[in-house]
């Protein structure tokens, strides 16, 4: 039987209980159609058997001499064909329709009915009834029984009731003996109906075995895909695997050997393949241990040797030993057991333990060295610090010391300028100028060294007060007004708006500007010098200060020179001191109160254009000194 | 992708196409109903009786027996219904106590070639026991005993009295019990029937003249 059937349930994703429904119903469907066209072809047998048996028995109709066509060859060929085309037809365009087979079963035994006629009613003819049932239950469809059955009863009442003799060959008979015959086609019909149940029980079962058949075969083809499948993953991972990856079987045999494997022991897979695992890659004196311990796991199912990291000893091809780290499992399979082995060569791993244990001792050492360095720096820097204060105190104390006989040495000789001015010893004041000239220089210098050792002894207190500035210009004006003209210099002030006041020290901030401005003096000849006041913030940020710049249009700086101005003892060059004069100390100072008072100063200068000093001091001035001992509790 | 998926197919129009046939198979039911019908009043329907003389014509060629009834059945050789007569005509035959003289007369028109009326009729006859089979040239026996219709049978007494008069089958073709063959039975074996005329179903053996 060739069965048209639809895709398996693997394609359509279908239970086995639907695939095997839908292969009993192509399977009805293949039969009701082949019945179909095996009744259409036997209609169309009946129609030219009938034709041919009219034309045969009875071709013409006579009277007399004339003869005609027979009625019986045009109900041969018209009714017969009437009879026939139309299940034919049915079975072509609608195969597999239940109307068509009740049609067709309608029409065979209409087909009966005709023949009946056809044959001059024998009753050999009611045979055809029998056999066309059962031609009928071809379609394994008790129900294409019923019109059948209903069509002979219907036949066989209306002509037992008006023409029995057609149908029982006898002239009068009983009016229910159409139930007889209608009771002997329903003998056959239930033989025909146990037939078809049974036929459609087998189908049914049939389409069960094929549904499970197909899942059968489907479920193994998926099991050998994903088999296949999973065996193609293992070897990808097998194969690009950075670590040995052995299998063996229950011998100790390897069965599989992958290229890490093949690289780390230098052993070919079809050299290892087959080879004990022992044998290849144990050194001889491990390998009782090795076979014992694989033995206990077999007897005893003892896995105190698997499962776990070992840091063992293997060989490679050409006897070089060397550590490695294994694991070795078993392997969860049917059948025999196997065992997968993970090596891992950490030759370098070890080398790296060596190295790093002596890079840390060698750390420690050099930590060692760096405390005791620390230790002797803080005991310098102490040191340096006690003679730094050593230094200032002295220096300090120094200066003092020294400004008590040198303000009596410029006071005596300036007593003694006055004396011999009265009393006419002209001659001597020179000399007595030069000594006064050189005892203020010297003065100042101690001064100035004073100065700087308090501040770097942190001695150098801060005086704040609130001042009013242009008063505090004014007063200095006066005062640097003659150190300003007496090169021919001009003199300016210029301030942009009221000036107010400040909160710091007055004596320092005029200490700073006098500094400078006597500075310009002295650097300029026949030029002008400005001082240019404004309000500001120091460096762009947000604390407000004022801005003190002193500008001259005199001898200037270099770059180099401008770098070095404000460090103490420092002047452009040397020759400078020996042509202007000066302790070198004016810029320091400088320098050391706008720090002290939080402020800043900058030089800008080419050498012959000139020089321009910017101080920037806030108006707030914070003694942090104070502040500090005050936080400290000590104030 | 569901192209592989069996794809059941369209009931769109289903019903409709349905009930085209339910339509078709009415008035084809109609049609073959209808036929059958046709060919059930034609084969119900007796052909033309003609008048019997009510004693042996003197005129024919036939021989009367006169120590038995004499049965004749007038047929066309030709005439497929009457195959049934001649089957009624043995069965006659075979149930009668004593055999009566019997005839077969078959008509031969002017006409037709030798031996056209031997056809299987003539020799089905033939092949009875005890009947004569005559060839009626252009139907002047049949004339003589006023019979027009093929399957018309007659039965005579002794002294040339008509007994029986009529067909021998129920309907045309159709062999089987009926009222001649039972008539002629009873008239041979008891002498007494109810019924002396019956349809006859059968060929006429004249061309109708208008």
């Amino acid at each position: 039987m060739t069965v048209s059937v639809d895709p398996p349930a693997s394609e359509s994703g279908m239970s086995v209980t639907g695939r095997a429904a839908q292969i009993f119903a192509a399977a009805q469907r293949e039969i009701h159609e082949r019945t179909d066209r095996l009744f259409a072809g036997l209609m169309a047998f009946q129609w030219l058997m009938g034709i041919i048996f009219a034309l045969w028995v009875s071709p013409l109709a006579w009277e007399g001499p004339v003869s005609r066509t027979h009625l019986h060859v045009w109900a041969a060929v018209m009714l017969g064909g009437i009879i026939s085309l139309f299940p034919a037809l049915l079975a072509f365009l609608r195969p597999g329709q239940a109307s068509t087979r009740y049609v067709i079963a309608v029409a065979q035994m209409l087909m009966g009915a005709l023949l009946i006629h056809l044959t001059g009613g024998r009753i050999e003819t009611h045979f055809h009834v029998f056999g066309s049932l059962a031609f009928l239950a071809f379609y394994r469809d008790f129900r294409v029984l019923i019109p059948a059955t209903i069509v002979v009863a219907l036949d066989h009442m209306l002509r037992g009731f008006f023409w029995p003799q057609s149908v029982y060959g006898v002239m009068v008979a009983s009016q229910w003996r159409w139930l007889e015959h209608a009771a002997w086609v329903l003998f056959e019909d239930v033989f025909l109906f146990v037939a078809c149940r049974r036929s459609i029980a087998e189908m049914r079962e049939t389409a069960d075995r094929t549904a499970a058949l197909e899942h059968e075969v489907r479920t193994r083809k998926q099991a050998e895909l994903d088999a296949r499948s999973a065996r193609a993953r293992n070897d990808a991972v097998l194969e690009v695997a950075l670590d040995c990856v052995i299998l063996m079987d229950e011998a100790g045999r390897i069965v599989q050997f992958n290229p890490a494997a093949e690289r780390t022991f230098g052993y070919s897979t079809a050299e290892a393949v087959g080879t004990e695992l022992a044998n290849l890659i144990i050194p001889a004196r491990k390998r009782a241990s090795y076979r014992t311990a694989l033995g206990r796991y077999l007897t005893m199912g003892d896995t105190a040797s698997f499962n776990r990291h070992l840091e063992l000893v293997a060989v490679r091809r050409g006897g070089e030993e060397f550590p490695v780290e294994v694991a070795i499992a078993p392997i969860s399979s049917e059948g025999a057991p196997m065992f997968a082995a993970y090596m891992r060569d950490i030759t370098a791993r070890k080398q790296a333990d060596r190295e790093l244990h002596k890079s840390r001792d060698a750390e420690r050492q050099n930590a060692e060295q760096l405390a005791e360095l620390v230790d002797e720096l803080r005991v310098t820097q102490r040191r340096a610090e006690a003679a730094t204060r050593a230094k200032s105190e002295f220096l300090a104390s120094m200066s003092h010391e020294l400004r008590t006989p040198l303000n009596a040495i410029i006071l005596y000789s300036e007593l003694l300028q006055e004396e011999a001015a009265d009393d006419g010893h002209q001659s001597s004041i020179p000399d007595l100028e030069r000594i006064q000239s050189a005892g203020k220089h010297l003065l100042d210098l101690i001064n100035g060294i004073l100065d700087l050792s308090k501040i770097e002894a942190g001695k150098m207190p801060l005086l704040l007060e609130t001042f009013d500035v242009g008063a505090m210009v004014d007063e200095l004006v006066d005062t640097v007004g003659p150190l300003v003209y007496k090169n021919g210099n001009t003199f300016s002030v210029q301030s942009e708006g009221a000036l107010g006041s400040m909160f710091g020290d007055l004596t320092k901030t005029r200490q700073v500007l006098l500094n400078l401005l006597s500075n310009a003096g002295k650097f300029t000849k026949d030029g002008t010098i400005t001082l240019d006041i404004r309000r500001a913030t120091i460096d762009g940020g947000t604390t407000p200060c004022l801005e003190f710049a002193v500008t001259d249009n005199g001898v200037g700086m270099t770059a180099e020179q401008s770098r070095k101005v404000f460090d103490a003892f420092t002047q452009a060059d040397v020759t400078t001191t020996r042509k202007y004069g000066g302790t070198g100390l004016g810029l320091a100072i400088v320098s050391r109160f706008c720090d002290l008072m939080g402020g800043t100063v900058s030089v800008e200068s080419r050498p012959g254009h000139g020089s321009r000093f910017i101080v920037r001091l806030p108006l707030q001035v914070v003694d942090t000194a104070v502040d500090t001992a005050t936080h400290a509790g000590i104030a | 992708m569901s192209e592989d998926r069996p794809v059941p197919p369209s009931t769109e129009g289903a019903p409709k196409r349905s009930r085209v046939v339910w339509a078709f198979a009415a008035v084809w039911m109609f049609a073959v109903v209808a036929g059958l019908s046709v060919l059930w009043a034609w084969e119900n329907t007796p052909g033309a009786v003609g008048d019997a003389p009510a004693q042996w014509p003197a005129a024919s060629g036939l021989s009367r027996a006169a120590d038995a009834p004499t049965l004749i059945l007038f047929a066309h050789p030709q005439c497929s219904c009457t195959r049934a007569s001649l089957v009624e005509f043995a069965e006659i035959l075979a149930r009668a106590t004593k055999p009566p003289k019997a005839y077969v007369v078959f008509l031969k028109p002017i006409g037709f070639g030798l031996d056209w009326e031997k056809t299987d009729l003539w020799r089905t006859a033939a092949g009875l026991p005890g009947v004569s089979v005559i060839r009626d040239d252009e139907g002047l026996e049949a004339t003589r005993f006023g019979v027009i219709t093929s399957g018309q049978t007659m039965l005579f007494d002794e002294s040339g009295a008509l007994l029986f008069s009529g067909g021998i089958t129920g309907a045309r073709a159709h062999a089987g019990d009926n009222a001649g063959r039972a008539s002629i039975v009873a008239l041979l074996n008891q002498r007494t029937t109810d019924v002396s005329l019956t349809s006859v179903f059968g060929c006429a053996l004249f061309a109708e003249v208008n």
